[in-house]
């Protein structure tokens, strides 16, 4: 058998033990060693096994991962989101569709202290779903609202899956942050946009709040002192070259803890469990980097990636038609997998690829997470969906998937609009030198 | 009998979990330290990145029980859900063996990898710290996932055998 079939039969097999419900990560490893072994042999297989496993456990660029988490779950124990919601309320929520917009800003606000679309959705689905509620606001709106703007959290920076994508692609992962702004504010805008329109077409969707006074508004205001501040210290520590990534996040973890202490809103309890929480992400992500990895050192010796590569760049098509397709994979995968194990399956495979046609890896990064996040709220496995259902059982699953519809067409525009424009992700990055 | 396993398994996994949750945050104070030693009095700490490293070790592979019993790791569900009962169980016991021969030859592997770093005298970079005893502690942290993966597998046994 040659290495290419056997390559093949890997990731069919790979396949095969993902629908069996095997964990990505496991899935990975050990259609990655099976295959290694039976491409080289048993000994350097079983070699490899235990290098790789010691090797990413012990990477000092992977502790970036933990230290970002731990920032995230910090920041939402600190009750950061709550104040963050309250300063974007006070200031839109007397506005037709006002309380949805605030949403979307707060969601975009804690994305910019959180790397995570699940903890973000999760986190200001408690918050927002009741008050806007209690404004009447049409479930479906409401629920779609916070699902779609919880996606915000893996694009603005810092982003768990970019930093992951950095890891496996050796980009910078300081540049995949920068890269992330623009289109975090322009996708914000248009989900902002998309529910203005909802609200236009049909004003009982989304009533108007209580106003606030001008006192309020600036009272409110010093809620999200401590968030931007944050924000500046990790990432603009790290967009000025202050600090490595793995700093960045640990002194954003830092400094979230201490806002908690301060603010007097991080018991012991709240503590323990936000390390808890932090601890089992991050170990879910490194055991899938870990997995990601062995596997592919299986697919580096397949050479399917590279022949993949040299096949598509021969072909006489535009390479912006095989971006398109690569994208289509990454949606129809989104529909079947999380974005992270999407991503971290995909990348040995599609990387070469990108690389050979010529395309930046900072822009594509940016693509792919984008794609991901329309994974992260489309069914079956809309994992943003899921976590809004568990807040508001009362909602039926339907609604929320409905909801979610019009948002779903702003993030393929946008998403076509960064392909036409790359500059939007390129722009930034093309500022900073390291 | 199972359900004594399952409360010795969640107790041993609480236990490692604590461990982790030590080493992630001593992760976090060290590099904390680092950073304001390095950018305020210019007297980075040495061996910094060293301690980091070999922290991560720890809190990564004695989180991974816990993770494994929380069921936070990342899994495709839509079409294991579509299928019989008894197809499920059939196919959860599969799984859960190869999981299982999985951790089996990891620990064999990193028993094998840290006798080799401790006969050939490996350290870590900068702070000169042995590795071989964090190679023997990814392979001792497995030994609770192999437990809460056979625990697993002998429910599954049991759900098929009552059907």
């Amino acid at each position: 058998m040659s290495p290419a079939t056997a390559g093949i039969i890997g990731i069919i097999f790979l396949v095969v033990l993902f629908l069996l419900r095997m964990p990505v990560a496991f899935a990975m490893a050990l259609v990655g060693f099976g295959g290694f072994a039976y491409l080289t042999s048993p000994e350097a297989a079983l070699g490899l096994l235990g290098r790789d496993i010691f090797d990413q456990f012990s990477s000092y660029p992977l502790s970036v991962i933990p230290m970002f988490i731990l920032m995230g779950t910090f920041a939402f124990a600190s009750g950061i989101s709550q104040r963050l919601y309250r300063t974007a309320y006070a200031w839109i929520g007397h506005r037709r569709g006002g309380l949805t917009v605030a949403t979307v800003f707060a969601c975009a606000g804690f994305g910019a202290i959180c790397g995570s679309s699940t903890a973000t959705a999760a986190t200001m689905g408690k918050i927002a779903l009741p008050e806007m509620k209690k404004y009447n606001y049409d479930d479906t709106l409401a629920s779609g609202t916070v699902a779609a703007a919880g996606t915000l959290g893996i694009l603005i920076p810092p982003s768990t899956v970019l930093i992951v994508y950095g890891i496996l692609t050796e980009q910078s992962i300081g540049k995949l942050f920068v890269a992330g702004v623009l289109p975090g504010i322009i996708l914000s805008i248009f989900f902002a946009a998309t529910v203005a329109l909802l609200c236009w077409r049909n004003p009982a969707i989304g009533p108007p709040g209580t106003p606030s006074s001008w006192r309020e508004k600036w009272e409110a205001l010093t809620g999200i002192v401590e968030a931007f501040l944050l924000f500046l210290l990790a990432i603009g520590g790290l967009f000025l070259g202050w600090f490595s990534p793995t700093q960045a996040g640990a002194i954003g973890a830092g400094g979230a803890l201490v806002i908690g202490l301060t603010r007097r809103q991080l018991s012991w309890e709240t503590f323990i469990e936000a390390c808890k929480d932090g601890l089992r992400t991050s170990c879910m992500v490194i055991f899938i980097i870990t997995g990601a990895v062995i596997f592919g050192h299986f697919m580096a010796v397949s050479r399917i990636p590279f022949m993949l590569a040299e096949w598509l760049g021969g072909l006489p098509i535009h390479p912006m038609a095989v971006m398109a397709v690569i994208a289509f994979i990454y949606f129809i995968g989104g529909f079947f997998m999380d974005a992270m194990g999407l991503i971290v399956v995909t990348i040995p495979i599609f990387f070469p690829i990108v690389e050979k046609l010529g395309f930046d890896p900072i822009w594509f990064g940016v693509i792919i997470v984008l794609v991901g996040e329309m994974g992260v709220i489309t069914p079956p496995v809309g994992v943003n969906v899921f976590v809004i259902k568990g807040i508001a059982p009362d909602i039926p699953l339907e609604n929320i998937f409905r909801g979610i519809l019009p948002f779903l067409v702003a993030l393929i525009l946008f998403t076509a609009l960064l392909m036409v424009f790359p500059q939007i992700a390129t722009f930034l990055p093309s500022l900073v030198s390291y | 009998m199972l359900g004594k396993f399952e409360r010795f398994n969640h107790r041993l996994s609480g236990w490692c979990e604590w461990l982790g949750i030590v080493a992630m945050l001593l992760m976090m104070v060290i590099t904390c330290i680092d950073v304001v030693g390095a950018k305020v009095f210019k007297w980075p700490l040495l061996g910094a990145l060293d301690i980091v490293m070999l922290s991560q070790i720890v809190a990564i592979s004695f989180a991974a029980s816990v993770t494994l019993i929380a069921g936070r790791h990342i899994q495709v569900e839509f079409l294991f859900n579509l299928l019989p009962r008894r197809a499920r169980a059939v196919i959860n016991s599969t799984v859960l063996l190869l999981g299982l021969g999985l951790f089996i030859l990891i620990i064999w592997r990193l028993c094998v990898l840290g006798y080799a770093f401790q006969t050939s005298g490996e350290y870590s970079p900068t702070a000169y710290i042995p590795l071989y005893p964090f190679a023997y502690a990814i392979a001792l942290a497995s030994i609770p996932v192999c437990l809460v993966l056979l625990l697993e597998f002998l429910k599954s046994l049991t759900k098929r055998g009552q059907q």
